[in-house]
């Protein structure tokens, strides 16, 4: 019955069963190159953003923080200096590859932060555990938005606060000089530098293909979120969505 | 950028300012707006006590109207100015919040300290501070040299002592007149009554 379900993958339209796997892939490709990438690709700034999302998320002494699609671990090291030796940090991210350039990375920084790979439609964690949840560029990759941030709801305290970091709609004037980076100089970037031209055009499609602020906001909302607010960054590039359970 | 940057800033200033968190802790998640007139600026208290600026959809439970003539007057320390500063909204949270940011410091002197150590960072923030003083100083005095040249030399500013006799003398000028309306009504009463049938 479900195995006639479709989702989008960019622009491409394929089975719901695909997605995840096409998605892995992708980022299987990358994971070598990811954070080179990043700097590349937004100028540094995606450094600037997660070390927002880390200042608003309230985060303090003690507080256990749960870091989704964490990848190459740069926010559960932002998280793991300020939750200090009584909180916790877990680092998780359904890929593979992914993962363990995070793992490496927190051994190698001398940070006890547990690496587990695990599906965020899915998560193996009690209710109310967490202080805070953080997804940053992971949410749109996923297959069932919905049911994942019913489940970053259901692990987090009441009181606990829900971080998506993702990218957004861009302010309207600079659609053009955006579409034409995007589509353009993008897959020519990760041509070069990369060696993968066919995973940046994914990147560009992906982010076309995902909820703007409003629609994210709301889906926060239906999700059981309250206080739900967003902050758009570098002209609405990247939204930074918080919200609360209450 | 000016987001995060000043969100940075407001959690620096709260770091080294740790006695203000059990303060702004109970007001956590609240928002306050601080209306400049020609600029507005929500911030709101976070879950661990500090401060943030605000997101694009945030309500705020309290509104401070400052307008910039009033912004001036209480940079310069004028008490009688913070009776004019309006509150709408929750007034514990205005109160308590501008009780909080009165007292915050921002110890310029510790983060310079860390780049070029202790004493030289000292001097230079004791150089400042200063300066700062005597730039109020002598601001304060070229204002008050302006005014009086504006009172006295050309007088295109009214003296306090000048309004109020103005306004005494308007005030005086309203009852005389309508003395006089009353009076008038009076005769001309007297007028209708004596003028033959």
């Amino acid at each position: 019955m479900t195995d006639n379900k479709t989702t989008h993958f960019g622009y491409e339209t394929v089975a719901e069963t695909e997605k995840q796997k096409k998605v892995g892939a992708v980022f299987h490709s990358v994971a070598q190159s990811y954070d080179v990438m990043n700097d590349v690709m937004s100028a540094g700034m995606h450094r600037l953003w997660k070390r927002f999302a880390v200042d608003i998320s309230g985060v303090k002494p003690g507080d256990k923080v749960l870091d989704i699609a964490g990848g190459s671990g740069d926010l559960s090291r932002l998280f793991s200096q300020r939750t200090g030796e009584t909180g916790k940090v877990i680092l998780t991210d359904i890929n593979a590859s992914m993962l363990a350039v995070g793992r490496d990375r927190m051994i190698d920084a001398g940070l006890n932060v547990p690496a587990t790979q695990c599906n965020a439609e899915k998560l193996p964690f009690p209710d109310n555990t967490f202080d805070c949840v953080i997804v940053a560029f992971g949410l749109r990759n996923m297959t069932h938005k919905d049911l994942a941030l019913r489940e970053m709801q259901r692990v987090l305290k009441v009181g606990g606060r829900l971080l998506v970091l993702e990218f957004s709609k861009v302010w309207q004037p600079l659609e053009k000089i955006y579409d034409a980076y995007s589509f353009k100089l993008l897959p020519l970037m990760g041509k070069l530098i990369a060696k993968d031209e066919a995973s940046y055009r994914y990147l560009a499609e992906s982010i076309r293909m995902h909820p703007d602020q409003a629609t994210l906001k709301q889906m926060m909302q239906d999700a059981g979120f309250e206080r739900v607010d967003y902050y758009n960054l570098t002209a609405g590039v990247v939204a930074l969505h918080k919200g609360v359970k209450c | 950028m000016l987001k995060p940057a000043l969100t940075s800033l407001m959690q620096h200033i709260c770091a080294q300012n740790n006695w203000a968190k059990p303060y702004l802790i109970t007001y956590a998640g609240k928002t306050l707006c601080m209306d400049f007139s020609i600029m507005k600026m929500p911030l709101q208290v976070l879950e661990d006590g500090s401060l943030s600026v605000a997101g694009e959809t945030a309500l705020a439970d309290a509104t401070v109207h400052i307008p910039p003539s009033l912004a001036i007057r209480l940079l310069a320390k004028d008490e009688a100015a913070r009776q004019q500063i309006r509150i709408e909204g929750d007034t514990h949270l205005a109160a308590d919040f501008a009780k909080v940011i009165q007292h915050m410091r921002w110890d310029a002197a510790e983060d310079v300290s860390r780049i070029i150590g202790d004493i030289p960072a000292q001097k230079i923030s004791d150089f400042s501070q200063h300066s700062v003083k005597e730039i109020k100083h002598q601001l304060t005095n070229l204002a008050e040299m302006l005014a009086e040249y504006w009172q006295e030399e050309i007088p295109v500013l009214a003296k306090k002592r000048q309004v109020e006799t103005f306004n005494a003398s308007v005030d005086t000028l309203v009852s005389d007149v309508d003395r006089l309306e009353k009076r008038a009504d009076k005769l001309s009463q007297k007028l209708q009554q004596e003028s033959p049938r």
